[in-house]
């Protein structure tokens, strides 16, 4: 900033400005307060604290606790259920953000054009997001039921073999991921088209001119420009699986035989089913190394090749 | 930006591709729509077409009798509208801290403001549910707003928009004898008022459809919101009663549809450009 404002002039006076930083950072402090002392109780304390019973053993609803040491997560590290939860969690992230982003982008640039309807489509690839997850896990239940449920009785009339879904070990986690793209792909949908509208129109004219077929444009043109939004889109996306625990609980309770058990809902069923606050809060650490690992992952892969335009 | 707009000259052939991914979207809530208006025994009948011989319109005061909907609904309009006005004034102030004061330590506070977007209530739900317990809340409409009342997603949406604010502005407001606070609330507030009605909606949306939190904060009917009871309706019924489910589904995804049916521009706007500004 070179341009001399008021504030800045009057600052020169010495008295006057060290009377007035003064008042300034009273009036941050105040200004603050409030909310830091919610997201110092309910999210920095919890983070704190879940760290420090990692290391004890901690029963819901009692008030005692013992120093365990690592005992927590050496018991995790030979429990099975923990390995496959793991896995199922990095699985539904793998493969959830990246499918639905890639449908996303190309519904975005689909609907990036003048074109009849666009406004319809928009709305009818945006209202999963809307709908609570409770309802949508409810109606995908019976969606997939396997006697009566309309997915199965296509698959019939497409003389494919029905399947069981929700009840099927191979099946389910893929059943919830599929319902995963419907939900939240509408709504990287509307962000990505957010960004194409920033793309300078003459980009394309000049690149068809020059004979540069519709893939190649997208992959050399459009995808570069927006790169920003779409690294901002991934992010949003891992951040958003976690709400994965409200369709495991609704649609399979982790079931069947644990194959959609996530780390969420273990740790749910550590505390409040197995009144383990020591286990739960060992493995919501390691969910939390995950994410903080798969966002490092993304930042050092996809955010060093964002191209940010005119810099 | 007439004709070709985009990557091939002509893109009526578009619709093809589009039509049948549309329909694929709209099916879930035709479905439920569909099934709501059915009797039970052409749920399970194979022979029975996909729409319903005679429209069951009972199966609407049949959901609602079963539980107390009408609880439900207060409680849910109670704590989203509890939760977004207590996010506006925490994110007002500390936005405006964080784009027009200064103070030793600001990039490192805002910095542990945004790890909150990092840690939503999924990776804290354990702990809270603990500190809540402490504080005697559990079961309260109270345990059901608290943890949501700060965000570091909204105070960093709306310091962006803070920031686009000319200094000018601020500055001939100064000289008129405003101090910071009334600067806030004359100046900045009303020129950020796009910002503001776009968190709002994200945050509407966001707590009304909440579910897991909820759910391990509440054990009595007083307390619950609509996702909470219609999840209880789910588990009591357990498949048996489809067309009631529905229609219960109907019910609860109803206000905030309607709402999108009439301010549609509004919402789409909104999350929009929720992530760029």
């Amino acid at each position: 900033m070179t341009t001399l404002t008021l504030a800045d002039a009057l600052e020169t006076v010495p008295a006057v400005r060290k009377r007035a930083r003064r008042r300034e950072v009273i009036t941050a402090v105040v200004m603050l307060a409030p909310s830091l002392l919610f997201l110092a109780a309910f999210t920095y304390w919890p983070i704190i604290r879940s760290l420090i019973y990692g290391f004890y053993d901690v029963q819901l609803g009692s008030s005692a606790i013992f120093f365990v040491g690592w005992e927590n997560y050496q018991r995790l590290w030979h429990d099975a259920l923990f390995w496959q939860s793991l896995r199922n969690t990095v699985v539904y992230m793998v493969i959830t953000v990246p499918t639905s982003i890639g449908l996303a982008l190309l519904l975005a640039v689909a609907l990036d054009r003048k074109l009849c309807g666009t406004g319809l489509y928009r709305s009818v690839f945006f209202y999963p997001v809307m709908v609570p997850s409770v309802a949508a896990g409810m109606v995908w239940v019976f969606l997939y039921a396997p006697g009566y449920g309309p997915i199965n009785g296509l698959m019939e009339m497409l003389g494919l073999p029905k399947l069981e879904w929700l009840y099927d070990r191979q099946w389910a986690l893929p059943a919830i991921i599929f319902m995963s793209i419907w939900k939240y792909a509408g709504y990287f949908m509307l962000i990505l088209l957010a960004a194409l509208q920033l793309v300078p129109r003459d980009l394309y004219e000049a690149a068809r001119l020059d004979g540069v077929s519709g893939w190649r444009q997208l992959i050399h043109i459009t995808v570069p420009l927006i790169s920003p939004t779409l690294y901002f889109v991934v992010i949003i996306g891992v951040l958003h699986s976690y709400q994965i625990f409200d369709y495991v609980f609704v649609m399979t309770q982790g079931g069947p035989a644990d194959a959609t058990n996530v780390l969420t809902f273990y740790i749910y069923q550590n505390a409040f089913q197995f009144q383990d606050i020591g286990t739960a809060s060992a493995i919501a650490n390691i969910l939390l190394l995950v994410v903080i690992g798969l966002i490092a992952i993304v930042a050092l892969t996809l955010g060093r090749r964002v191209h940010y335009m005119g810099r | 930006m007439i004709g070709t707009r985009f990557f091939f000259a002509r893109s009526r052939w578009m619709h093809w591709l589009l039509l049948p991914a549309m329909l694929l979207w709209l099916s879930p809530l035709a479905w439920m729509l569909v099934t709501s208006f059915k009797t039970r025994a052409e749920i399970f009948d194979p022979a029975a077409g996909v729409l319903p011989q005679v429209l069951q319109w009972g199966n609407y005061p049949a959901a609602l009798a079963v539980a107390p909907f009408g609880t439900y609904l207060i409680n849910s309009l109670m704590v989203t509208g509890g939760i977004l006005i207590a996010q506006l004034t925490t994110i007002t102030l500390a936005a405006y801290a964080f784009a027009r004061l200064r103070f030793p330590g600001r990039d490192l506070l805002f910095g542990l403001f945004l790890l909150q977007v990092m840690f939503p209530i999924y990776a804290t739900f354990l702990t809270n549910f603990i500190t809540v317990r402490e504080l005697g809340l559990l079961n309260s409409l109270w345990a059901l707003m608290v943890p949501f009342i700060a965000s570091g997603y909204g105070t960093f949406m709306l310091r962006q928009a803070f920031r686009q604010v000319p200094q000018d502005l601020a500055d001939a407001a100064r000289l008129d004898g405003c101090g910071h606070w009334a600067t806030l609330w004359h100046v900045y507030l009303p020129l950020v008022k796009p910002t503001l009605i776009a968190f709002g909606m994200i945050s509407v949306v966001t707590h009304w459809n909440d579910y897991m939190w909820p759910l391990l904060v509440t054990n009595s009917e007083s307390v619950r919101t609509l996702p909470i009871g219609l999840g209880l309706l789910a588990k009591a019924d357990s498949g048996a009663d489809w067309p009631r489910l529905m229609a219960a589904t109907m019910v609860v995804i109803a206000p905030l549809m309607l709402l999108f049916l009439i301010f549609q521009r509004r919402f789409v706007d909104s999350f929009m450009h929720a992530g760029l500004k």
